[in-house]
């Protein structure tokens, strides 16, 4: 089926706009760019209706990677109903921001630089995805992750982006580090690092191994899938252009982690701990993600901390066993959360750059479109009863209340908080009057288009797709049964967090304030993040960095080491003074010398020589 | 056993080299009132035509092997490999000493003659099988180098280390000749193989005597050789005599008192080996610290190799004090290796010193290699060389001894003396550095142009060093075979 | 003629004749140095060709006497290791010449003589067969580094080449007497042959022995690596010397101590070294994490890297003691890896030299706006240098990792750490040299890669890719090697590690 297609029609895209995109006309890299990872999808397509109902796993082998001793690596692509949900939303959604980045980008330098990084994207996270064993997975991992180093500091120029960029790698090196240990616990216990042999040997291994790689895994996870602790890089990442924050900080890498977990779930089954472990992560980030949420005023920003509440919600599904539910809030998130992202990137633009919501209002009027679209990945996230959000959302909170209530009140809570900050940042967007200074434009058909179409797909996504049947092959039917109750009271909370929201910026615009006011202390807590970046600074990056320069590099290494290396010659030179001092250039001393050491000698031959 | 005194014209043969340095020698004295050409290079020219006839004549010599005049002398080829390496000294002295001569205006013939004096006598060391001759020879050969010490009449630094050589040089012979007459005491000989048979004997009443004995001539032996606790004249009288003298001291003289070194102690002392060899260790020790350690500190090039020749003695002991075959032939090669390299750093140091050896420190070096290329690079395979870098001859020098020592486990002494090689490549760097990493300075510009004897002068050490370095078998093999001595 | 002797010869040659070359017309010397040593290296390529990847023993051998007694014989041959690093250096040599091309400007025909004749030095370390021989060539490819840092070097180029001499000059003469003290033994210099009588058992150490000659081994080849605390010579002279001569310390030299270690420290005193093989161990990690923290904090780009070289030969010294058929292939592979990647970015730093006259991280900035495609070169062996997958350092540090893994998990854990901290200090070096505003004094230096430039740096990156994507091309004759040296050691550690089982915390205790 030619599976190795599906990366390499993007990676083709990149070699031709990153060695000549500079001498090329726009057109000439959009068609490069563009026609590369529509190209893909269609193979995608092609290859998914060739492969049938997928029954089971298809794998295509190509050449060994890596040989030594007992270890082999090779070089394999498969692709079961898991993969292929991933591989269509990849590259449905990426075409989509490809073509609306089109228009986003058209003004920007550097131009076929974007589109070549972005094909080089779409290269390691369809390599991701299509992997048949850990390692390659890993290699498209930590792909992803370059690329959005590089699309994060993008505007090199700028000191703030290429900071981010710098703390998105380094945290997710922290992740790897994670993720490398538990793949060589997995090649120490069974031997091969191929998903097919380790999931077969897995359920007779030591519980204890696996709960330690499980988590090992899920340290990577929380890397990746920005979750606490490691959640920090995920905000500033929105330094990055808009099309970057939708495709890979909103809809597709950042949920790698989450597939990653999915596709161990053999592992999982087998390490209740590990489960507890994700699922008590998940809802965490959740919930102080969302709260978070609640008191920024950067549009962008808002989405970002909604994204990792959001990821945090799909791990919750993993950790409680529904890992459909998980894929399927993945894939659900996907339409609504790049829709989002897009079409704060549409205000933006049309606010030629202003991010600031107070900056904003009333916009309904000046850019209807956007309006419209965003109204509905509003409701989409917020779980308006219907929506493509509302399904997944549930069958994860379901599974919660199954495995543990608290969690599902959690989630439920953290639901209505979600519904608020959404529309929160919805109202003060479009509703009011407008703030501004700019004078607002409609963007154009191209932006345009990939919006409505994610606009429906917000919509109608989750009743179309259904996730859970379709991956009832892979994972392990999730015996939770539909009951209405929590599901009624789950939309309740989003209900009721779109009318608070709406009271608030709408109805009583002066309470936002006092409220802030009146609880001052919590809102800057909330506001600056709970400071959590100033104290990984002062409590990890500057003691490493100040230690290292004063104590192991001038303290140990030019002040011990090298005192030591120097001071030896020092000593060596003393030895030669001290050995200098009967050299008086007086004759009769040296006569006196010379005698002395010849009763020496005498005295000892006399001696020795008698002992014979 | 004792040869017939009767004369037989063959040890004619057999003394023919000493025949004609004393011959030759004497003719020029004769020649110079006679024909008054003091400023031409003509004695040099002679001397060197005498001393490549003379390493003719002693490896002829060598083609009638024993013993001459009664066993005073004796042919062999441990004698005749010092014979060739004192000759190739001489010669290696004499190319030098013609730009030294014209430019101290000093081309007098006593020059030449009491160098080709002192070679005879070092000759004579090198093939004496008694006691007597061996002092005979040891005289002729000191008697002559203190004068050379003192060559330059008005230099008052010359003169200084002659009269120092002089004084402790005969205070030292003394304790010889003390030695001598308490052997000849003991065992009413003076022929090393019937001392060797007294000694071997179980007269255990003589035993301490004998020692005594072995003792005042160790120290005789080790102030020639500059060897601990007995190298303090060294540094004074290498730094202040004319630098070719300098490096014939440090050459030839120390050569022929190690081959007397190794006849006396390995023949006739032989059998109270561990008495004797301890002290041989200790000395050794002391001398490779002292040399290595006090070279660090001298700014001086003359003094600095001065005390580097007694390091050298210090390696060189190492070997003695294995009291093996192995070690007398790693003496032997060390020496010949030694030789070269050194002989050769003395002549780039005498030509760069230039006029009345204005430059003699360390700094003077700096940007040599800019100036003369050439002597740089001679000089480097010298330093290179005495480092004990491989593929030079003080590398196999070196290995050889330890690997002699290590034979002998002697494990402690080859550690410490090759940890002793680590410290001396320090000063041995820091002249490479001054020629290389320097710029240009005072000596290197004012450095006279090459003379097609001086070129040789370094030439010849240089192939000798690479030689020893590259194809160490041949000499290493002669020196084996040589090294049985006549027991 | 033997293809071998060929490729040890020619550069011998190419010294010999390029001392001969007139000091008067510089540019023949360099056309000289080039067209020798890219003959060297073709032929080493052609060597590739006719090697036998299904044998891990000595290949090409030629073994002649040179000195009969004490028998000393001139017996080299090429295994799947030396193979390689023998390739390693001829590879490097032309590049060297050409990113000194311009750079050198004073006394070149001694330049180009020396770097000729270390090229020679160093490919005979690799293939000497016999241990006299090989301390032969160990010392004499330390000369030629001396006069590089020495003569071309920058402000304190004295201190440095002075301090690098005596540093190896201390550790090997101990090696000497090491070496010494085995010939006195077995009566041999061979390698072969004593390895022989080991097996035999007709040379048998006692554990003292043994361990104290493993000692003079081990530091004089642990100085060259440089392991920690023994590594305070490298930053210097890597600093102080010039571009070519930092390649070759870094690329080459380096893998003398490792190689060493591998093919000699190991085989001979198998006990020694698994008693040993613990401490190693954590002296190896201690030196990736310190080596990393303190390069992290290095104002000066030369620097840096040279602290990232102590960080990255701790993996392979780790990797090697982890006594595993992953670790020992990893190790070497980590060794050619460094070779590429930090030469790479030697090189790099050279041209940006070359243009701006700084190595101070605070004089450059916004470098990718002025130079795009040094820059792209620069993050592309930078990824490569941080062990990111399809660039070839991923595969070694993987190996290396793995294989320690199954020796002592532990270490693993913290080894592992060095890997995060390479992102760090190479990322910040990259943002704060080429990202950022663009500074005038920048711009006005600046320039992007010339063509002689494009010559150097595209076949290196094309080195990091094809390694790191086809690893399978160069680890094939390593295995067969490293194998037989495992054989060798004696060492047993399973391919497999049940979790629980007892699965050695130290290696010492293996069989």
């Amino acid at each position: 089926m030619q599976l190795w297609l599906i990366p390499a029609l993007p990676l083709a895209g990149f070699l031709i706009n990153g060695l000549f995109g500079r001498r090329f006309s726009k057109g000439l890299v959009n068609t490069f760019a563009i026609g590369s990872v529509v190209l893909a999808f269609v193979w995608v397509l092609k290859t998914l209706f060739g492969l049938g109902g997928l029954p089971g796993t298809y794998t295509e082998h190509y050449f060994t990677w890596i040989q030594s001793g007992a270890l082999t690596v090779n070089c394999d692509f498969s692709v079961d109903r898991l993969t292929a949900v991933m591989l269509l939303v990849v590259t449905g959604i990426g075409s989509l921001i490809h073509i609306y980045a089109i228009g986003y980008m058209a003004h920007e330098g550097g131009y076929y630089r974007f589109f070549a990084f972005l094909n080089l994207f779409m290269f390691f996270m369809l390599t991701l995805v299509l992997a048949a064993n850990y390692l390659v997975l890993f290699v498209g991992w930590e792909g992803v992750g370059l690329c959005s180093y590089l699309l994060i500091g993008f505007y090199f120029d700028k000191k703030f982006a290429t900071d981010a960029g710098n703390k998105a790698f380094i945290v997710n090196r922290i992740g790897d580090f994670g993720f490398s240990l538990a793949m060589f616990l997995i090649f120490r216990q069974f031997g091969t690092l191929d998903f097919a042999h380790v999931f077969a040997q897995a359920p007779v291994a030591p519980v204890a191994l696996l709960t330690l790689v499980g988590i090992l895994l899920m340290v990577g996870a929380c890397g990746k899938s920005a979750q606490i602790p490691l959640y920090v890089w995920l905000p500033d990442a929105m330094a990055g252009p808009t099309p970057v924050s939708a495709l890979i900080h909103a809809a597709t890498m950042v949920t790698a982690g989450v597939y990653m977990t999915a596709r161990s779930w053999v592992i999982y089954t087998h390490a209740p701990i590990a489960m507890d472990v994700i699922a008590y992560i998940g809802i965490a980030t959740a919930f102080v993600a969302a709260t978070i949420g609640l008191a920024q005023n950067d549009i962008k920003k808002v989405f970002a901390y909604s994204t990792v509440s959001q990821l945090g919600y799909m791990f919750v599904g993993v950790g409680c066993g529904a890992f459909s539910a998980g894929i399927y809030h993945l894939m659900t998130h996907a339409f609504f959360k790049a829709l989002l992202f897009l079409g704060a990137g549409a205000v933006i633009h049309s606010l030629s750059g202003e991010q600031d919501m107070r900056q904003m209002g009333g916009l309904r009027s000046k850019i209807p479109w956007t309006f419209g679209v965003m109204l509905c990945a509003s409701l989409a996230i917020a779980g308006f009863p219907l929506t493509s959000g509302y399904f997944s959302k549930d069958a994860i909170l379901l599974a919660a209340n199954h495995r543990a209530p608290w969690i599902y009140w959690v989630g439920v809570f953290t639901a209505g908080m979600t519904a608020f900050y959404v529309f929160r940042a919805f109202f003060m967007t479009f509703t009011g009057k407008y703030r501004g200074k700019e004078h607002p434009h409609e963007s154009p058909p191209v932006m345009l288009v990939p919006l409505v179409i994610l606009a429906a797909l917000s919509i109608v996504g989750g009743a179309l797709f259904k996730v859970p049947d379709f991956l009832r092959t892979v994972f392990p039917a999730a015996e939770v049964p539909e009951e209405f109750g929590p599901m009624a009271v789950a939309s309740a909370a989003g209900l009721l967090g779109i009318g608070l929201a709406w009271l608030l910026y709408v109805y009583r615009p002066g309470i936002p304030d006092s409220i802030a006011s009146g609880a001052k202390g919590l809102y800057t807590l909330v506001y600056n993040k709970y400071f959590v970046d100033e104290i990984y600074d002062a409590a990890v990056v500057k003691p490493l960095v100040g230690g290292s320069r004063l104590v192991l590099w001038k303290g140990i290494d030019a002040g011990l080491i090298d005192g030591i290396v120097n001071g030896i010659g020092a000593r060596a030179k003393n030895i030669g003074d001290v050995l200098r001092l009967p050299q008086s250039g007086n004759t009769r001393s040296y006569a006196t010398w010379v005698a002395l050491g010849g009763v020496l000698v005498i005295f000892l031959m006399a001696a020795l020589g008698g002992l014979r | 056993m004792p040869g017939s005194p009767m004369f037989h014209p063959v040890d004619l043969i057999r003394f023919l080299p000493e025949i004609i340095l004393t011959a030759m020698g004497t003719l020029i004295m004769v020649l110079d009132p006679l024909i008054h050409r003091r400023e031409s290079k003509f004695y040099g020219t002679l001397s060197l035509a005498t001393l490549v006839a003379a390493i003719g004549a002693a490896i002829y010599a060598y083609s009638h092997p024993g013993q001459a005049f009664g066993g005073m002398l004796i042919v062999d080829g441990f004698a005749t490999f010092f014979r060739v390496l004192v000759l190739g000294v001489g010669i290696l002295t004499v190319l030098p000493s013609f730009s030294f001569l014209k430019r101290q205006q000093a081309e007098t013939s006593e020059f030449h003659a009491l160098l080709l004096f002192s070679i005879a006598g070092q000759c004579i060391m090198a093939a004496a099988n008694d006691l007597i001759i061996i002092f005979i020879g040891l005289e002729i050969s000191s008697i002559a180098s203190y004068i050379l010490a003192g060559y330059l009449r008005d230099d008052k630094r010359a003169n200084e280390a002659a009269l120092k050589y002089f004084l402790l040089g005969s205070f030292a012979t003394g304790f010889f000749l003390y030695g001598v007459a308490l052997i000849y005491g003991i065992t009413g000989s003076i022929n090393l193989s019937v001392v060797r048979a007294a000694i071997a004997g179980p007269s255990v009443a003589l035993s301490v005597m004998v020692g005594v004995a072995a003792a005042l001539m160790f120290v005789g032996l080790a102030f020639k050789v500059s060897a601990s606790p007995f190298q303090i004249w060294a540094p004074d009288v290498y730094q202040g005599a004319p630098t070719p003298i300098s490096a014939f001291l440090s050459a030839g003289p120390k050569a022929a008192a190690f081959a007397i070194f190794l006849r006396i102690f390995m023949t006739a002392f032989e059998p109270i080996g561990q008495a004797w060899a301890p002290l041989v260790w200790a000395s050794a020790l002391l001398s490779m610290t002292i040399g290595n350690f006090a070279a660090l500190r001298q700014t001086n090039v003359k003094r600095m190799l001065a005390y580097s020749s007694i390091a050298h003695a210090g390696y060189v002991m190492v070997a003695l004090a294995t009291a093996s075959d192995a070690g007398i032939a790693a003496v032997m090669f060390y020496l010949a290796a030694y030789a070269c390299m050194n002989v050769g750093a003395f002549a780039v140091v005498s030509h760069l010193s230039g006029k009345d050896e204005r430059y003699q420190s360390v700094e003077d070096f700096a940007g040599l290699a800019q100036k003369q290329p050439f002597v740089a690079g001679m000089l480097t395979i010298f330093l290179l060389s005495l480092i004990g870098v491989p593929l030079t001859g003080g590398f196999f020098g070196k290995f050889y001894i330890f690997k002699a020592a290590l034979e002998s486990n002697l494990v402690w002494l080859t550690v410490l003396g090759l940890l002793n090689s680590a410290v001396a490549a320090y000063y041995y760097l820091r002249v490479l550095v001054m020629m290389y990493f320097r710029e240009t300075g005072e000596a290197a510009s004012n450095a006279e142009p090459l003379t097609p004897a001086f070129s040789a002068a370094l030439i010849l050490p240089a192939l000798g060093t690479l030689f020893l370095g590259i194809f160490p078998g041949w000499v290493l093999g002669f020196a084996g075979r040589a090294a049985s001595l006549v027991k | 003629m033997n293809l071998l002797l060929l490729v040890l010869l020619l550069p011998a040659a190419g010294f010999l004749i390029a001392l001969a070359v007139p000091r008067s017309s510089p540019a023949s010397s360099r056309y000289w140095a080039l067209g020798i040593s890219l003959v060297t290296f073709v032929a080493s390529v052609a060597l590739l060709g006719w090697f036998d990847r299904s044998l891990g023993g000595d290949q090409f051998t030629v073994d002649w006497q040179w000195i009969a007694s004490p028998e000393i014989r001139f017996h080299i041959a090429a295994d799947g290791v030396s193979l390689w690093l023998v390739l390693l250096s001829t590879f490097l040599t032309p590049i060297c010449v050409l990113i000194s091309w311009n750079h050198i400007q004073s006394r070149v025909k001694e330049f180009f003589a020396f770097l000729l004749l270390l090229e020679f030095g160093l490919v005979g370390v690799f293939l000497a067969q016999d241990l006299f021989l090989f301390y032969v060539f160990w010392e004499v490819s330390l000369v030629p580094m001396y006069f590089l840092i020495g003569i071309w070097g920058h402000e304190r180029r004295i201190y440095a080449a002075v301090k690098f001499f005596l540093y190896t000059m201390a550790g090997s003469v101990l090696m000497l007497a090491a070496i010494i003290y085995i010939y006195t033994r077995a009566g041999t210099f061979g390698y072969a042959a004593i390895l022989d009588q080991l097996s035999s058992g007709r040379l048998v150490f006692t554990p003292f022995e043994q361990m104290l000659l493993f000692l003079a081994f081990f530091v004089a080849f642990a100085i060259k690596v440089p392991l920690f605390p023994l590594h305070t010579w490298l930053p210097d002279a890597h600093v102080e010397a010039p571009v070519a001569g930092s390649v070759m310390l870094a690329s080459v030299m380096l893998k003398m101590g490792t190689f060493g270690i591998l093919h000699y420290a190991l085989p001979l005193f198998p006990a020694a070294a698994r008693r040993c093989a613990p401490w190693i161990a954590v002296l190896a990690i201690v030196g990736v994490i310190y080596g990393a923290l303190v390069a992290m904090v290095q104002p000066n780009m030369k620097k840096l890297v040279a602290y990232s070289s102590v960080s990255h030969l701790g993996f392979v010294v780790l990797g090697i003691f982890s006594f595993t058929q992953l670790g020992l292939d990893g190790a070497v592979y980590q060794m050619l890896n460094h070779g590429i990647s930090t030469g790479a970015l030697f090189v790099l730093v050279g041209l940006m030299y070359e243009r701006r006259h700084s190595l101070a991280i605070e004089d450059y900035g916004g470098v990718a706006t002025a130079a795009p495609w040094l820059s792209t070169a620069f993050l592309i062996t930078t990824l490569a240098s941080i062990g990111l997958p399809l660039l070839n350092n991923f595969v070694g540090e993987f190996l290396v990792l793995q294989g320690a893994a199954l020796a002592n998990f532990r270490w693993v854990v913290w080894a592992a750490l060095g890997v995060i901290l390479s992102a760090c200090y190479m990322l910040w070096l990259y943002q704060r040299v080429f990202y950022g505003e663009l500074k005038e004094e920048v711009r006005s230096h600046m320039t992007d890669l010339k063509l002689r430039e494009w010559a150097v740096v595209i076949p290196l990156i094309a080195m990091m890719v094809w390694m790191g994507v086809y690893s399978k091309s160069f680890l094939a004759p390593v295995g067969k090697t490293t194998a037989r040296v495992l054989a060798q050691t004696q060492v047993h550690i399973p391919e497999r590690v049940e979790f629980g089982s007892p699965a050695r915390t130290e290696v010492s205790r293996a069989r």
